[in-house]
């Protein structure tokens, strides 16, 4: 029905969309979500022929096949027929998006050329449950709600084959929006409907198929449940993770930066944490694989520790019973389980302090043989006992910079520097009188943190944190996950939380698997 | 709409109150400060018993209000000794024509004034629009007078088509369509100038309304919807454009009424309410001065009296404000 072929729109200088490729077929509702700025409404006004009306200067480039059609190509005259009758738009509904001195009734009715259309919008307002009483009011006089029902009326009117709707959920409450999604769905049975929203409770009701702008590029897209469920790409997953939808538990985390989008290789990169070399320079192109285009380098979030086929007998009790997962970039992975369960086993496995009796461990996709100390820079572990990780013969400087002496890779001011860096990172004071004291000198709170600047002064990357909070207080405990949280939206760190406590799980993890009886299986948490 | 009225009756009583009020405060008393000095002497006595009534100088100040406002009531404004007629009357005859050139003048130039600012808006930057900006921007730095002048020299010196003043052909003998057309022709020259004096401000309003509506969000639904041109146009921009130009249109009705009356009216000696003061300045009739004012202001708090029910016409979001 619609396919966009390379389009790319800009404003004088200013290139808004920069290559896109898509298709809407019959049926099809297609979710385009993504922060403001990116260029969604610009593809919608793009799609009407409308952009030239909004900003001088536009050049616009790539086709937009409607039917057969190339409307980037159709004459002003030639659009007019096409608009409203075969593609109509919902608009943002903003200040002024209807005329503000005239009834909205008449306002529907000029879209219809006979003269008698009084009884065809009735039955439209009747379908979205909007009194026709109230059709005949100034628009300062209705609600929000209701002047989103009266646009939607507007748009479906003509019964257009393909819609599109630009934010139509926005400054709505919980509850007029979902009556609004649900009206939505009745109308745009049979009909190709393109939604640009960033609004994604919207988008995962609403669309079966969704792709996702960054910097005017398409990033990601798929079936609307594989992106939600299983986002590849980076900014998709972050995304996801900074809003606040009805089922996530985790708390809430952003993207690290601030928007901003480079023409330079990926436009994603300043942002990203796992950007190599080669994301600087050339930019990704869409690619599918399995039904799921990406545009990125490393093919998606990468996993740092694959486990796959781990086992371990002691004294003739199989405590690990053929254990595979992946850890993935910027994740949080959560191994719940009962204490001697195992999981403690498993952390020491993957840390090369205890053999396996079979299977292996891969490292960003390459098996480790040996645990030197190319590996623990890489992986770091902090755990449960504070008090037995940090020596009480050295001091807190000495402790922290520990794992650089035995990397020696640092000379000493760099090691202190380095140091205050870690220790600010975490919440501590870098002064001398802090650097210089002894643990038994801080709380157990300080201690936690202390040993996690350890574990972060070689930057890995990945963190295994075993029962980290357990022996802390509630308060201090909250705080040291919100640290978590915060370091791992800034480093991309992929994190493997160990734990007995649900609720400790449910707030950290993107993903929760239990072990049990030897035998980890992912849990769904609601 | 209730407080409007309030405010609208409060307005007039100020009016006429000053008007009681000022010749009283004037040093001496109010007969001889608006007829002069030594007018008892010289009025015959039936004159002077009709300004004694008006004026009843020898009752208390209350009783002379209330007589006073009775007399207003009445139509007595006071008697002209310059015209030797009551001033009532004089206004009687004088202020059709100002009505009949000021009405014209103000609906005619608002239409042109409108469509052309929404034509010229619309088309920003093509060439009517600048050609229309440029001739109309220049044409409204000569001051009114002048425009006048130039009206009177071109169509009616140079051309000699057109009758240069007055209303009406003096002792022409005309009757029946000849009267009317002999009056129409007075008309032309006086209200054609008054007409391209009053169309710039109009003119630049609606096009400057309209570049900031054209740029509106319901305009780009407008154009979605696939409307024609002239309906987005007109029915759209141009229905939005109306709100200021009637606001506007409304607060300059005042000024209005002094250049078309005073400066037109002067300049090709039309018998209007603007000649009548004019006259009665040179000549120091206060009587008539001091009706013609009260009839004026009068005559601008009505039409904002018909503004104020215009606006919530043509603006619903008013109504809703109050
Ligand atoms: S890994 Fe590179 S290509 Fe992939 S999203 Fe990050 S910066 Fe872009």
């Amino acid at each position: 029905m619609l396919k966009v072929k390379n389009l790319r729109t800009s404003y004088g200088k200013n290139e808004i969309l920069k290559g896109l490729d898509f298709e809407v077929s019959k049926e099809d509702i297609v979710a385009v979500i993504g922060e403001s700025g990116t260029g969604k409404t610009t593809l919608a006004l793009a799609i009407m022929g409308l952009l030239r009306y909004q900003q001088d200067n536009v050049k616009i480039s790539g086709e937009i096949v409607f039917n057969g059609i190339d409307l980037s190509r159709l004459k002003e005259d030639e659009l007019k027929k096409i608009r409203w009758s075969k593609i109509s738009i919902v608009f943002q509904n903003v200040d002024n998006i209807l005329n503000p001195v005239i009834p909205v009734f008449k306002q529907i009715k000029e879209i219809l050329n006979s003269n008698d259309g009084t009884s065809i919008i009735n039955d439209m307002l009747e379908k979205m449950d909007f009194p026709v009483s109230r059709a005949y009011a100034y628009p300062y006089q209705l609600s929000m709600g209701e002047k989103q029902k009266v646009m939607l009326a507007m748009a479906y009117i003509l019964n257009p084959e393909f819609v599109i709707l630009d934010e139509p959920t926005s400054a709505l409450d919980f509850e007029s929006k979902n009556n609004l999604i649900k009206i939505i769905k009745e109308l745009s049975s049979q009909k190709a409907v393109l939604l640009a929203t960033h609004d994604l409770d919207t988008a995962q009701n609403i669309s079966n198929k969704t792709v996702v702008l960054y910097g005017g590029n398409i990033i990601e897209s798929g079936s609307t449940k594989d992106v939600f469920t299983n986002p590849r790409h980076p900014y998709t997953r972050g995304l996801i993770r900074s809003y606040p939808s009805e089922t996530r538990t985790k708390d809430l985390q952003g993207i690290k930066g601030n928007p901003g989008f480079t023409d330079n290789g990926c436009c994603f990169w300043p942002r990203c944490t796992q950007a190599i070399q080669i994301c600087k320079e050339e930019k990704p192109l869409l690619t599918e694989s399995n039904g799921r285009k990406i545009a990125c380098h490393r093919y998606g979030i990468i996993p740092l520790v694959s486990v796959s086929r781990i086992k371990k007998t002691y004294e003739n009790r199989s405590i690990l019973k053929s254990i595979s997962f992946d850890v993935y970039e910027g994740e949080t992975l959560t191994i719940l389980g009962r204490s001697g369960s195992g999981k403690t086993t498993l952390a020491k496995i993957i840390m090369g302090l205890i053999k396996p009796d079979d299977g292996e461990i891969c490292l960003e996709n390459m098996k480790v043989t040996c645990w030197d100390s190319a590996f623990y820079k890489k992986v770091q572990m902090i755990f449960q006992d504070t008090r037995a990780a940090l020596s009480h013969r050295l001091n807190i400087l000495e402790s922290v910079t520990e794992p650089l002496l035995i990397q020696k890779c640092k000379s000493n001011e760099e090691m202190v520097d380095a140091a205050k860096q870690v220790l600010s990172e975490v919440g501590l004071p870098g002064s001398d009188d802090f650097l210089y004291s002894y643990p038994h000198h801080l709380s157990g709170g300080e201690l936690q943190r202390v040993v996690i600047a350890r574990a972060l002064i070689l930057s890995p990357r990945v963190l295994i944190a075993d029962e980290p909070t357990s022996a802390l207080d509630p308060s201090i405990q909250a705080k040291v996950l919100k640290l978590l949280n915060q370091i791992q939206e800034q480093r991309g760190l992929g994190m493997l939380f160990i734990t007995h406590d649900l609720g400790v799980a449910r707030k950290v993890s993107d993903r929760v698997m239990e072990i049990n009886n030897g035998i980890l299986k992912e849990k769904i948490l609601r | 709409m209730n407080k409007r009225w309030v405010s609208y009756i409060i307005a007039f009583f100020i009016i006429i109150s000053l008007n009681f009020a000022i010749p009283r405060l004037l040093p001496g008393d109010p007969v001889s400060a608006i007829y002069g000095e030594d007018v008892m002497v010289k009025l015959s006595e039936d004159v002077k018993e009709y300004i004694n009534s008006a004026y009843n100088i020898d009752k208390p100040v209350i009783s002379q209000y209330f007589l006073y406002l009775a007399s207003l009531f009445k139509g007595n404004l006071g008697y002209s000794l310059y015209y030797k007629q009551s001033v009532g009357k004089l206004l009687m005859s004088y202020m059709p024509f100002t009505l009949l050139l000021m009405g014209l003048a103000v609906i005619i130039s608002s239409f042109f004034a409108f469509i052309l600012g929404i034509e010229s808006g619309w088309r920003r930057g093509k060439k009517i629009d600048l050609f229309l900006l440029y001739s109309i921007i220049i044409s409204s730095g000569f001051p009114s007078f002048f425009i006048a002048a130039l009206f009177l020299i071109f169509f009616g010196i140079t051309l000699g088509a057109l009758p240069m003043q007055g209303a009406r052909t003096a002792y022409s003998g005309f009757t029946g369509f000849g009267i009317t057309s002999d009056f129409l022709k007075h008309l032309v020259l006086p209200l054609s100038s008054l007409i391209f004096i009053l169309i710039p401000p109009g003119y630049f309003l609606t096009r400057n309304a309209m570049l900031s509506n054209i740029k509106e969000p319901y305009i780009l639904l407008a154009r979605a919807k696939g409307l024609s041109d002239s309906k987005i146009r007109y029915g759209h921009a141009g229905r939005n454009s109306l709100i200021p130009f009637v606001t506007q249109t409304g607060m300059r009705m005042g000024t209005i009424i002094v250049t078309g009356s005073l400066f037109i009216e002067m300049v090709f000696s039309y018998p209007g309410m603007g000649s009548l003061i004019y006259n009665s300045i040179l000549n120091r009739d206060y009587p008539v001065l001091q009706g013609s004012l009260l009839i004026v202001t009068f005559l601008v708090l009505i039409i904002n009296f018909f503004m104020d029910i215009l606006y919530v016409k043509i603006d619903p979001r008013i109504k809703y404000a109050h």
